[in-house]
């Protein structure tokens, strides 16, 4: 309830942001046209805005590089404020200025309206990072795609590296009751640790914006023998306090989490004091180790930036805009069925990894691997690719 | 239950209920002289904290910086008074409305641009960080340090209140605006003063209330703003001891429903937090301390 009335204040705020950027209508026919609905105020805002920086990247690049199809790529991206509304009317509205391609926000609720306007008109719709099940033909249509892997795989790949790999066999689940992705990751999450014959002690709530952990806490002290591992599925800036509340009183248990955790705020928060023997799943590493052109993509970002990433979710943005480059150069046109049809059969090499869908008939729930990074001392560090054998069904 | 729990649970309360109780009385002192909310005072508390990150690199010690936060709290405030509300406070209650909502907005968005939509780490010093037993709970220090400031800054606001020239005039003027300033009283700087110790509490809730998040976001003062205003509904708007009342019996419900309500149950947390909210409001439909009969909006 504290949410929706957080939710109908933050739409009171946007009803009252800034003018929308101006779209020039100038868009000539040897141009490729790409619309983004991508957020840039609000909740979203934080998940958008990276993926943005890299899409824009990447466009550079395509440019220096002969473009796509041999035609220069334009791209344009209305600020969809956090509001699903106004992302469906700024995909409306790009569609309507000539796009062929829409980048959709990364969020099944703020992404999904950009992805069911460009269904409507028959192109091709990517979220740069919607990793709930719900981003799927589905429920978007069979155009619609997401370049994250499902919470599925994100969850799964959490339990695996915990039971198998680390041996832990038993697991403290914190789920804030926040939006989908912090709801459904955790219940993916126990549902893989449980078949693979682990132990879920105890599952636990939080509000996203009490700030509060100490009820959960006391519980948590009380369980003996402490949990092998801590799974805490929620967002910044909570998940820090959650952390650190746990670290605070004493518990060192390991503490596990998905891409939420992928964000350099939360290790300068935690410190070296409170950031070690924490693991999480995420898209990509900002390093040679998880791909060989990561570096390239750091040094073409840092060129048009002025200053390296400070997240990994900006090669989501870059991914996004060159996997629709690739599977266009493949089509041989902008035809949204022929686009769909590549993406649906081939295998891309991406930044976050190697990447293929399933058919339109499978929700093309992306075959992806994940990357696993460890915090210690407040440090990140690569760990490896990781890709579970049997995530469970959305 | 032992006496461990029984210490852990009161200390819970005590600290969450000192910070709910120092957010509502800054959003009430100028509610009470106004007659009109701040949504921008959750803004507030963002700029303290994003005046702690951008000071974090410099050479001071932390007390100074967190002196700049609340300083800049101060300043914010005044200024909220000067663009927001000064310009339109004689029109309409709508106008008002409107243009403190559209300075948050602008206050939000400035973070968003100029700094990031993602959270920046704050400064803390270690006693934040540091913790210690009693009956064998282990007791954050930094939650007895929130306990120990609510109940100075409630003291000296108090003293301030009853005992000095300026709380006689604040408390004129809350109470009958038109006759304080009949008797002499400078109605503008009574405004700007309510202002500036909204800020102060602003300041003050910032650096706790960050304290156990360690960063800060550009819509990081929505919750408190929200505590605040249902602290203050509940407790009363037309008093001051009302908003202190509220914060700590909002804490009490948050906390014991956090205890003592079941896994499937908590997920609803906030609804039934709220149905006791409504309950209250039921009974005693202007808060549960009623204070005096206001005059008209000024």
């Amino acid at each position: 309830m504290r949410i929706t009335l957080k939710m109908s204040f933050l739409s009171i705020l946007s009803v009252m942001v800034m003018v929308p950027l101006a779209v020039s209508s100038s868009f000539a026919a040897d141009e490729i046209f790409i619309g983004g609905a991508l957020s840039l105020t609000g909740v979203q805002a934080p998940l958008d805005e990276p993926g943005l920086k890299g899409a824009q990247v990447a466009v550079k690049y395509l440019n220096d590089h002969g473009g796509i199809l041999g035609k220069q790529v334009k791209f344009v991206n209305i600020d969809g404020k956090s509001d699903p509304v106004t992302v469906g009317n700024a995909a409306v509205e790009l569609i309507d200025k000539g796009a062929s391609l829409i980048v959709a926000p990364c969020d099944f609720d703020f992404g999904g309206p950009a992805s069911r306007e460009a269904q409507k008109v028959g192109i091709v719709g990517i979220s740069t990072c919607a990793s709930d099940p719900l981003y799927s033909s589905w429920s978007l249509g069979d155009k619609q795609f997401t370049l994250s892997m499902w919470n599925t795989t994100m969850g799964a790949a959490g339990a695996e590296y915990a039971f198998n790999e680390r041996g832990w066999k038993t697991a403290y689940v914190v789920t804030d009751q926040f939006i989908a992705y912090t709801k459904s990751l955790s219940k993916y999450f126990v549902a893989h640790f449980k078949t693979l014959g682990g132990n879920v002690l105890a599952e636990e709530t939080y509000t996203q914006g009490d700030q509060d952990f100490s009820a959960q806490l006391s519980r948590l002290k009380a369980i003996k023998p402490q949990p092998d591992v801590i799974y805490i599925s929620s967002y910044m800036p909570d998940l820090g306090t959650i952390i650190r509340s746990i670290r605070e009183v004493g518990i060192t248990s390991p503490i596990m989490g998905g891409d939420s955790y992928d964000d350099p705020g939360l290790f300068e928060a935690l410190g070296e004091k409170f950031g070690s023997d924490i693991y999480f799943v995420t898209h990509t590493w900002m390093g040679s180790e998880a791909h060989p052109d990561m570096g390239k993509f750091i040094e073409a970002y840092r060129a048009y930036h002025g200053s390296p990433p400070d997240t990994s979710f900006v090669a989501t943005g870059w991914d996004t805009i060159m996997l629709m480059a690739q599977a266009a150069e493949i089509a041989g046109s902008l035809d949204g069925a022929a686009i769909a049809k590549v993406l649906e059969t081939k295998e891309f090499s991406l930044l976050t990894g190697k990447l293929s869908y399933r058919s339109a008939k499978e929700g093309h729930a992306p075959d992806k691997a994940a990357v696993l990074i460890g915090l210690s001392n407040g440090k990140p560090a690569f760990i490896g690719w990781r890709q579970p054998k049997n995530p469970p069904a959305p | 239950m032992s006496a461990g729990t029984i210490l852990q649970f009161v200390l819970d309360i005590l600290s969450l209920g000192s910070l709910y109780a120092l957010m509502a009385l800054g959003l009430v002192i100028v509610y009470g002289i106004l007659k009109l909310v701040n949504f921008a005072y959750g803004e507030l508390i963002m700029v303290a904290g994003y005046t702690l990150y951008l000071l974090n690199a410099s050479p001071f010690p932390w007390l100074v910086m967190a002196l700049a936060a609340i300083l800049m709290a101060i300043a914010i405030g005044l200024m909220t008074e000067f663009v927001a509300f000064k310009p339109v406070r004689s029109k309409s209650v709508t106008a008002v409305l409107i243009t403190s909502f559209a300075f948050s907005t602008l206050l939000q968005n400035a973070a968003l641009l100029f700094i990031s939509p993602r959270a920046r780490n704050v400064p803390l010093p270690d006693i934040f960080t540091q913790s210690v037993e009693i009956l064998d709970v282990v007791i954050p220090i930094r939650n007895l340090i929130t306990i120990a400031c609510a109940l100075l800054m409630l003291g000296a606001f108090s003293f301030v209140m009853k005992r000095t020239v300026l709380g006689l005039a604040l408390r004129a003027a809350a109470s009958q605006f038109t006759m304080a300033r009949m008797v002499g009283i400078p109605a503008n700087m009574i405004i700007s003063l309510a202002f500036a110790i909204s800020g102060l509490f602003a300041g003050v809730v910032a650096i706790l209330w960050l304290g156990r998040i360690g960063s800060v976001v550009p819509g990081i003062g929505l919750e408190p703003l929200l505590v605040a205003f249902i602290a203050t509904v509940i407790g009363g708007m037309r008093s001051l001891l009302g908003a202190v009342v509220g914060g700590y019996l909002l804490a009490l419900i948050d906390v014991s429903f956090n205890y003592g309500l079941s896994q499937q149950l908590l997920h609803f947390r906030d609804a039934f937090t709220f149905t006791i909210v409504i309950l209250i409001l039921l009974f005693r439909p202007s808060g549960l301390i009623k204070g005096r009969e206001t005059g008209l909006r000024t």
